[in-house]
């Protein structure tokens, strides 16, 4: 039942002094970064003195691109994840071999919480690349020692087909995207619960109610587990829902976890609502410390019936800043912002919409046709929507539709206009 | 020489209205009218008996509108007069990117306009031929 009995399940007070001696490791470390370098020297006596450390923003991974945060030399560097877009620097995350190696062990950790063991076929239909989702999830499956396939998103009848011809029994895959492949499901008249051997649904990358998930799990006959995970700090594997499904352990011997209120900074007691803040306790190439990881949740308070003593916390319930999650993928309005102004043709202002469509998330990007420069051809008209969809693809990695609007039709540029609209099912 | 005007629009129930009463208000008489859409946008093609008055006042209301260089070549309103222009066009490989047409009187001469992409060389093969262009003073006059 479990992946690591002793780490799992030790007692309060030994985690809890686990912790101290890894945090002051950690700020050792940390201290080599330059972005960390003025923190040299401090040292904590309890737990609780790591409030007077301040926060760190992803806004500093941005300033600090591409090397401030990364305390070895790059040749002990054996991986690099991105975020998506060019704009104002993507987030860049480094990994030694012992990083790398703690990754693959929460993630084999979670999947073990669950019941993955060597046997079982694990179809992982995340993007791989730069994303952390799909390398994150193959490499945990692995090392438990499941049949890994990594077939990567899309390709709906072609997922199927893999499911029943190697009947694959774990799928990691994003909510709304298994709604959409039921329904493709539906189509070929394959049922998933007799004409499969589907067990558990892994899922995540984007917020999701209760609801959907049971909905997961009554249209296909599994048990779905939430995922939680960010690139910054690894990415999938920080932390897992167990068996019961009441909250996210988050592995306390890998992160340190604090619950802030997103205004004042003050840190609250379990139970109450704010943004997670997280300090890695074994990060070799990027220690973070109090990384602020924008997620709004609450710690639950209570053990878990489960027998680990690592904190749960609930579904993420949103965002603390203005980060949009289009089918698994993170993206700030400000990527698409600039990559509109620098793009001739179109006027300043613009609309950003999200809907849901064939029960996957739309994104639809409003811009006015700049009058001045309209030279009056069709040709030139639809040249340009292509051309705006072609460089918002490229910064973003996710391909929008583009609306050419008459000017005077959007609201008016003044930088804090509510230009986003977030029109989806929940 | 003679233009059009072309217009920006979205495809949606009263856009077009919008603009025929910008030139309804300021009295302006529309000749001929075309439209060419790609799906949620479009392109509104306006030939009127005063070009740069609609053109100003358009623009004044804010809406997206430029001029284009045009011929209007007279033709008899006859069967097979498009042919032979179209005949006289193709043979130097002159490539029409907008072409429309109206009737000035009936079953005696109808207009033809065409935007092409080589201008200077479709004005001197059709004058050559012997076809009427069309002035922007003789159109106002129609």
């Amino acid at each position: 039942m479990y992946w690591e009995e002793n780490l799992e399940t030790m007692n309060e007070g030994a985690l809890k002094e686990m912790q101290l001696k890894l945090v002051n490791q950690t700020l050792v470390k940390a201290a080599e970064a330059p972005f960390y370098r003025n923190i040299s020297g401090k040292k904590l006596r309890t737990l609780e003195e790591i409030r007077e450390l301040p926060f760190t923003r992803k806004q500093d991974l941005r300033d600090h691109f591409p090397y401030g945060f990364l305390r070895t030399d790059l040749s002990e560097a054996v991986r690099l994840h991105s975020s998506s877009g060019t704009t104002g620097n993507p987030t860049v995350v480094f990994h030694t071999r012992a990083d790398i190696e703690n990754w693959t062990n929460q993630v084999a950790r979670s999947m073990y919480m669950i019941g993955v063991r060597p046997g079982d076929v694990f179809q992982n239909t995340m993007g791989y690349g730069l994303f952390t989702g799909g390398l994150g999830f193959h490499y945990g499956a692995e090392k438990i020692g499941a049949l890994t396939i990594p077939i990567g998103p899309g390709n709906s009848k072609r997922q199927i087909w893999f499911m029943q011809t190697f009947g694959t029994t774990v799928v990691h895959i994003l909510p709304s995207y298994a709604l959409r492949l039921y329904s493709i499901f539906e189509e070929m008249s394959v049922d998933p619960k007799k004409d499969t051997k589907l067990k558990s649904f892994i899922i995540g990358s984007e917020p999701h109610s209760e609801e959907l998930r049971r909905e997961i799990e009554d249209l296909f006959g599994v048990r779905a587990y939430n995922s939680y995970g960010l690139s910054e700090v690894c990415g999938p594997g920080v932390g897992f829902e167990c068996s019961c499904q009441k909250g996210i352990h988050l592995w306390e011997d890998y992160y340190y976890v604090e619950i802030i209120d997103p205004e004042t900074g003050e840190v609250l007691p379990d139970g109450e609502e704010g943004e997670l803040v997280l300090t890695t306790l074994q990060r070799e190439a990027m220690p973070l410390l109090r990384y602020r990881t924008g997620d709004l949740t609450r710690v639950l308070p209570g053990k878990c019936e489960c027998g680990r003593v690592h904190k749960r916390i609930e579904r993420i319930k949103g965002r603390a800043d203005d980060m949009l999650i289009i089918n698994g993928v993170n993206i700030f309005p400000i990527q698409i912002e600039e990559t509109i102004m620098r793009t001739p043709g179109v006027g300043k202002n613009y609309l950003i919409e999200v809907k849901t469509e064939n029960f996957m998330d739309k994104l639809y990007v409003k811009v006015e046709v700049d009058k001045e420069i309209f030279e009056g051809t069709l040709a030139a008209l639809t040249g340009l929507q292509k051309k705006l969809t072609e460089e918002l693809k490229a910064e973003i990695t996710v391909t929008p539709t583009v609306q050419l609007v008459e000017p005077g039709t959007l609201p008016v540029w003044e930088g804090k206009a509510k230009r986003v609209q977030d029109l989806r099912s929940k | 020489m003679a233009y059009h005007l072309s217009i920006f629009v979205e495809n949606r129930p009263g856009k077009l209205e919008k603009i025929t009463k910008v030139l309804a208000d300021n009295g302006i008489n529309i000749r001929a009218i075309s439209v060419a859409s790609a799906g949620e946008f479009g392109v509104v093609k306006l030939l009127v008996n005063e070009g740069d008055r609609a053109f100003a006042a358009l623009r004044e209301q804010n809406i997206t509108v430029s001029k284009r260089r045009i011929l209007v070549i007279l033709l008899p309103d006859s069967p097979g007069a498009m042919y032979d222009l179209l005949v006289v066009l193709s043979e130097k490989n002159i490539n029409l990117e907008d072409c429309y047409g109206f009737v000035v009187e009936r079953k005696k001469q109808a207009a033809v306009v065409i935007e092409a992409e080589k201008y200077p060389l479709a004005e001197g093969v059709l004058k050559e031929k012997g076809y009427k262009l069309l002035s922007d003073q003789e159109l106002a006059a129609i």
